[in-house]
């Protein structure tokens, strides 16, 4: 009798939990939206010292959703899990320096581009090569291992007459450490990153790829097309705003 | 290396990348734990089961000393994990949480190893012990509780610091799927610097010094339970 009593107590707490949680998981899940960024993606998406989220695509985001009325929350990922993290619910968006393609366009959806990259290679200022011979005399190029970089490389390496190594690495970072030691003889990335390298170093660019410049959007699942709409018009209400001009000044942007 | 760039960032950026040590222990501790519970009786099905139950422990073991943490940890979290919180009724308990999945898949692992290095324990007893306690008219389960398993586990401590030392480093493979332990955190700040190196050999000392320390407060837990006049203390190590 006492035992029964106690599953009785027990299995309706049970029960007003499992409720509980039924019912208010998709309501909480509607008022946050999550933005997935790439841990070290500055100054698009990246982590600062104190561990908290910024960069000017958390900047534009985060103006965007208080123009259209939601709430974000900025969730670092790793960029290798980024779009299954998409895909799996994990996260809703991504806005991080994400190139449109129509290799990640089968996977999801993406918004207007915002902002227009050209491909580069980058190597040692004392580099003799020209940006054509480097893809003709079989020398070593790095790149960050799953970015569109990484693809245009692979697709150059097809074309007739091409002789050149491709070295991929985990980030672009690990690359350009191979750079002054000769391991690699040129490192080749998103004319964005390549400016940031550059910086205080003794490294230049040898030359731009010749292909359509890429533009940045944000990615969401393809089911989603209201959210897909709301960032569309957050992204050129905020495009449209002085704000933008400001923002692309504090991050050193063009 | 510009060390006038890199020197103010790591300072700045200290309180964070320590915060990893949480994350990074509460990995571990957990995972050995889980594997503990899950190890022993794995072993004592291993070593006394039926047929049926040695060859279903022999599987578990194969599958997940089989499979590289990293490979689990994809299948996990974006696989399996993934699959389950698309039913309403789960879709509340956090199964999106990262953190949880890095420790299934640490503890499910750990629990394989663990579970030979019991095995490997319990079958270094000698086989008297049993007929003895059956003697006295002990069943089967009380010897194994009362006999087997308090000489075996104190013989299993040198094998389960190493247990410790593997999963601290394992844990680290956890910023694949974005759980912001040490690793993560040192890479994240890397990316501030575009200077990975002086980062990694943060990461490298911290987790020098939790083994360290880790590995010492196992050997004087060693020390502590050792049966005085125990012969065969040593000869596993």
């Amino acid at each position: 009798m006492a035992k029964g009593s106690r599953f009785g107590v027990l299995g309706g707490l049970l029960a007003a939990l499992v409720l509980c949680l039924t019912l208010s998981g998709p309501a909480w899940a509607e008022k946050t939206l999550v933005n997935g960024i790439d841990f070290g993606f500055p100054p698009f998406g990246f982590v600062d010292t104190q561990g908290n989220p910024a960069g000017f695509d958390v900047d534009s985001v985060n103006w965007i959703a208080e123009q259209m009325g939601f709430t974000v929350r900025h969730q670092p990922m790793d960029w290798d899990g980024i779009i299954p993290a998409l895909n799996t619910n994990r996260i809703d968006f991504i806005a991080s320096g994400m190139s449109i393609t129509e290799e990640r366009m089968k996977v999801v959806n993406f918004t207007i581009p915002y902002y227009e990259v050209t491909q580069v290679l980058v190597a040692n200022e004392t580099e003799a090569t020209s940006f054509e011979e480097m893809f003709t005399t079989g020398k070593k190029i790095g790149v960050q291992r799953g970015t569109n970089t990484h693809t245009l490389l692979i697709d150059k390496a097809k074309e007739p007459g091409m002789d050149f190594e491709i070295v991929a690495y985990d980030s672009t970072d690990l690359s350009i450490q191979d750079l002054p030691i000769g391991r690699i003889h040129a490192s080749a990335m998103d004319s964005s990153i390549a400016r940031e390298m550059k910086k205080g170093r003794a490294f230049k660019t040898v030359g731009t790829f010749d292909v359509p410049a890429d533009g940045y959007g944000y990615a969401v699942r393809k089911a989603d097309t209201e959210l897909l709409n709301t960032l569309n018009e957050g992204l050129k209400k905020l495009m449209a705003d002085p704000y933008w001009v400001e923002l692309k000044q504090k991050w050193e942007l063009e | 290396m510009d060390f006038a760039k890199i020197m103010p960032v790591l300072w700045e950026s200290l309180p964070f990348i320590l915060g990893g040590i949480t994350w990074t222990l509460t990995l571990v501790f957990g995972a050995m734990l889980l594997g503990l519970c899950l190890g022993i009786p794995l072993a004592v099905g291993q070593v006394y089961g039926s047929k049926t139950v040695r060859r279903l422990a022999g599987i578990y073991v194969w599958l997940f000393r089989g499979v590289p943490i990293l490979v689990q940890l994809y299948l996990f979290y974006f696989g399996i994990l993934a699959y389950l919180s698309r039913f309403p009724l789960l879709s509340g308990l956090g199964l999106d949480s990262a953190f949880l999945a890095a420790l299934v898949v640490l503890s499910l692992t750990s629990a394989a190893y663990q579970s030979q290095i019991f095995r490997g324990s319990i079958q270094s007893l000698p086989e008297g012990q049993l007929k003895a306690a059956r003697a006295l008219g002990m069943t089967d389960g009380q010897a194994i509780r009362s006999i087997v398993l308090p000489q075996a586990l104190r013989l299993s401590i040198p094998g389960w610091s190493n247990e410790y030392s593997i999963l601290l480093k394992d844990s680290a493979l956890a910023f694949a799927i974005g759980v912001m332990e040490i690793m993560a955190r040192t890479r994240t700040v890397a990316a501030l610097t575009h200077e990975p190196l002086p980062f990694a050999l943060v990461a490298g000392v911290l987790f020098y010094i939790l083994t360290h320390l880790g590995v010492r407060a196992l050997k004087t837990l060693e020390r502590k339970v050792r049966i005085p006049g125990y012969a065969r203390q040593g000869s596993m190590s």
